[in-house]
């Protein structure tokens, strides 16, 4: 195992070094390219939280982009009120035209950026507790967790459009104002800007991967391989699900909030069943066992979207789709699998074993 | 593992190389150039060609496509062709955001032709006006909007309602059942409409709103059955209206009697309800298909043979096809040196051209004076024009909002 930690944490420093330097000087510092990739970035976090709760503890969330929503919104509802501070009552304008006249006291927190940002991670963490212990309690498991994930999420938009009065319905939350971060203007085609999102991906990362290298992280590990044998151990299998499920939905909110600071709105599609299946497919791209590896997989396929919708106007989504397919059958251990399939024969030829051994040991593994 | 599987598995491993390959050179690619230096004029167009929205936005695309084509094949403007960016922000707004980007500050467009829903327009918005960029929008909308970067070439509530309403009071009764999809759009032209009927001396009976792509409509029908109004004022959008239109059919109500009086139902619609089913029922709108005038024969004329004999226009197309002319004629008044989007913008106030519809011009407010027409639909799915209004009718989109108007310099708040 030793050397798959090295090989993981050369990959670690090989990705950390390339988002830093090796992205900002091939894009020419060029804030057009460095606002897009800053997108693809804000979307590798929310795809590396998946990672995290699905590679890690076997939990498949289909409803990841419940709490990425959420996390946007939180974001999106302080900046529309800063850009509603002229109006009579600081009132934002689609309050008005469904003939709403004063501020609803659940707006009312969001106009400290301070509460914002922890709400941005708490509202999500305590959505996901109180599912998880409804979840996990009741020892409901794999293809169930993804339905009712899936589930939520669907009531969850549904209710974000029926309630128009307060969260703009349709059109989400619009024109909004650029954020203030403690006296800095953020321009979200700076290369600071770009820094901030990249940061915060290392952090998410970081914080993950101390998670997945922990005690808490081999519990769940080995909850992931026979949750049964977990609980006669003597662990609170449904305590560290739930953890791990929050920290999960923490980190989504977390990406959701740079997701509106860089399209600057807020929409009930980042609420969707489209778009919270895109995460999964971005995470089995890149390889659900690694962080890193879910968050190149984000950063990959969105930029294969974007390059291939330049070139092939008409086909680019069916293009896409065959790709995905081809993915999930010649490599269901993603890009990661593969790379660590190669690192291990590469190190086994080194160290001069047979085809023989290394076979064995690989079913051994 | 075997051998050969992983040999498989490099060959897909190898699929993704070439997905890494097609990313990079996108990287190198360095900013545009001034506007003025090109020969070529880019603009850009940005209509959904796949997703839930292709239905109506391809047929936007197809027409502002066949201006372009139109204006290319005489020499350009001004001797200079125009270059079009096409992109396809598949009906998603997170997409639309990415591609204006693209558009605007990649492709260094002057001007954008693009969206259908209110959602895409906003969702494009900070980009157009971060970047000062010009961005035509075809499509009728519920107002209250005053950008300074958005050229609004659809009716606003006033321009649909303020002969329309009356007529339908004076015709059918004052009884008015209001029925919409849940967004802003619907509820903003309710709000306008409930308001001339205060002053008409008539009532919203009943006001209702299904989510959008809603089909079940047996309890709205059972509703309209118990309260029975004059007519059905309605301003579902598409899915919803094809299938509400043919349930209120199916239940055997008398279009003479209780019209469905519709500021949404175009050719489109009509031909997926079906001629008897839309027969009958009413519509407001600056255009339709089989509205005689020679510059709309030619316009259909062109469509047809562009994109097949079965292909229908309507009052958005319409609009799509005459802002690509609008936008001509702004640049035909310009100095080739100073084409920038703000003076495109500035150049185009005042223009009149004469559009399928009828003669229009472009308002100081970017909003276009245009041709309201009521008209009835018939069992071949084209329209039966019934009133004319009198005059080009100007847009006001604040018009139900004392103390707010729309000007030359944006908001004006008294």
């Amino acid at each position: 195992m030793n050397r798959n930690n090295r090989a993981d944490y050369l990959g670690h420093i090989v990705f950390i070094l390339a988002i830093l330097l090796g992205v900002p000087a091939l894009l020419g510092f060029d804030g057009f390219e460095l606002n897009t990739f800053a997108r693809y970035l804000s979307l590798a976090i929310v795809a590396s939280a998946l990672a995290l709760s699905w590679g890690t503890a076997g939990i498949l969330n289909l409803g990841q982009a419940a709490t990425f929503g959420i996390g946007a919104y939180v974001m999106a509802m302080h900046l529309k009120l800063v850009a509603s501070a002229g109006n009579p009552d600081g009132l934002p304008d689609f309050m008005g035209w469904n003939n709403v006249t004063s501020l609803p006291w659940f707006w009312l927190p969001f106009q400290s950026l301070t509460v914002t940002l922890i709400l941005g991670l708490a509202l999500p963490a305590l959505l996901a507790w109180a599912m998880g212990i409804f979840m996990f309690r009741a020892r409901i498991t794999g293809v169930f967790v993804a339905i009712i994930t899936l589930a939520f999420l669907v009531a969850l938009q549904l209710w974000f459009i029926e309630e128009q009065r307060f969260t703009g319905g349709q059109n989400g939350l619009t024109g909004l104002a650029p954020l203030d971060l403690f006296g800095w203007s953020v321009d979200t085609y700076s290369l600071g800007f770009y820094y901030l999102v990249a940061g915060c991906l290392i952090a998410a990362l970081v914080i993950g991967s101390l998670i997945v290298r922990s005690k808490v992280g081999l519990v769940l590990r080995a909850i992931r391989e026979d949750s049964q044998r977990v609980r006669y151990f003597g662990y609170d299998v449904a305590r560290y699900e739930t953890f791990v499920f929050s920290t999960s939905a923490a980190i989504a909110g977390w990406a959701g909030m740079l997701y509106a600071l860089v399209l600057e709105f807020a929409s009930p599609t980042y609420i969707g069943v489209a778009f919270s299946l895109a995460i999964v497919i971005w995470v089995a791209v890149g390889g659900r066992e690694s962080l890193v590896g879910a968050a190149v997989g984000a950063i990959l396929v969105n930029l294969a979207e974007g390059r291939l919708s330049d070139m092939f106007v008409e086909s680019w989504l069916l293009i896409l789709g065959v790709m995905f397919i081809l993915f999930v059958l010649f490599l269901p251990r993603g890009l990661y699998g593969l790379l660590r399939q190669g690192f291990g024969r590469i190190a086994r030829l080194r160290e001069g074993q047979g085809p023989k051994d290394a076979r064995a040991q690989e079913s051994a593994q | 593992m075997k051998r050969r599987s992983f040999l498989t598995r490099l060959g897909a491993a190898g699929t993704m190389g070439a997905m890494g390959g097609l990313a990079a050179p996108a990287i190198f690619r360095g900013a545009g150039q001034a506007w003025a230096q090109g020969a070529e004029i880019p603009i850009g167009l940005l209509f959904s060609l796949t997703g839930e929205v292709a239905v109506v936005e391809r047929t936007l695309h197809d027409a502002a496509l066949l201006a372009i084509e139109e204006i290319n094949a005489e020499g350009g403007i001004n001797g200079r062709p125009l270059k079009v960016h096409i992109e396809d922000p598949a009906s998603d707004p997170a997409t639309y955001a990415d591609r204006a980007r693209r558009l605007f500050i990649r492709d260094n467009c002057v001007s954008v032709f693009g969206s259908y829903t209110s959602a895409s327009r906003q969702a494009v918005l900070p980009v157009v006006e971060q970047r000062k960029g010009l961005y035509w929008y075809p499509t009728l909308y519920e107002g209250r909007e005053c950008s300074r970067n958005i050229m609004y070439g659809g009716a606003v509530p006033n321009q649909q309602q303020q002969d329309f309403v009356p007529w339908l009071v004076e015709n059918f009764g004052g009884r008015f059942y209001l029925l919409g999809n849940n967004y802003v759009y619907p509820k903003e032209e309710n709000n306008v409409c409930k308001m001339l009927l205060d002053q008409l001396g008539g009532e919203a009976v009943h006001e209702e709103y299904v989510p959008l792509g809603h089909s079940d409509f047996s309890s709205v029908i059972n509703r309209i059955r118990s309260t029975g109004p004059s007519l059905i004022f309605s301003t579902l959008v598409g899915d919803s209206d094809v299938a509400f239109a043919r349930q209120f059919h199916a239940a055997g109500f008398d279009s003479a009697k209780m019209p469905v009086a519709s500021l949404t139902r175009s050719e489109v619609e009509v031909a997926a309800i079906g001629g008897e089913a839309a027969a009958g029922h009413l519509s407001s709108a600056p255009y339709y298909m089989g509205y005689s005038s020679p510059e709309n024969e030619r316009f259909v004329e062109a469509y047809k043979s562009r994109y097949g004999g079965d292909q229908v226009t309507h009052f958005v197309s319409e609009a799509a096809y005459f802002q690509v002319y609008q936008f001509k004629a702004a640049i035909e008044k310009l100095d080739p040196a100073e084409i920038t989007p703000e003076a495109i913008r500035d150049a185009a106030v005042g223009v009149t051209l004469k559009a399928p519809q009828g003669e229009i011009l472009v308002d100081p407010n970017l909003h276009t004076h245009l041709w309201p027409k009521i008209a009835r639909w018939k069992s071949d799915g084209q329209a039966e024009i019934l009133v004319q209004s009198a005059e080009r009718i100007a847009p006001e989109p604040y018009w139900a909002y004392a103390g707010e108007t729309c000007t030359g310099e944006g908001l004006v708040r008294s």
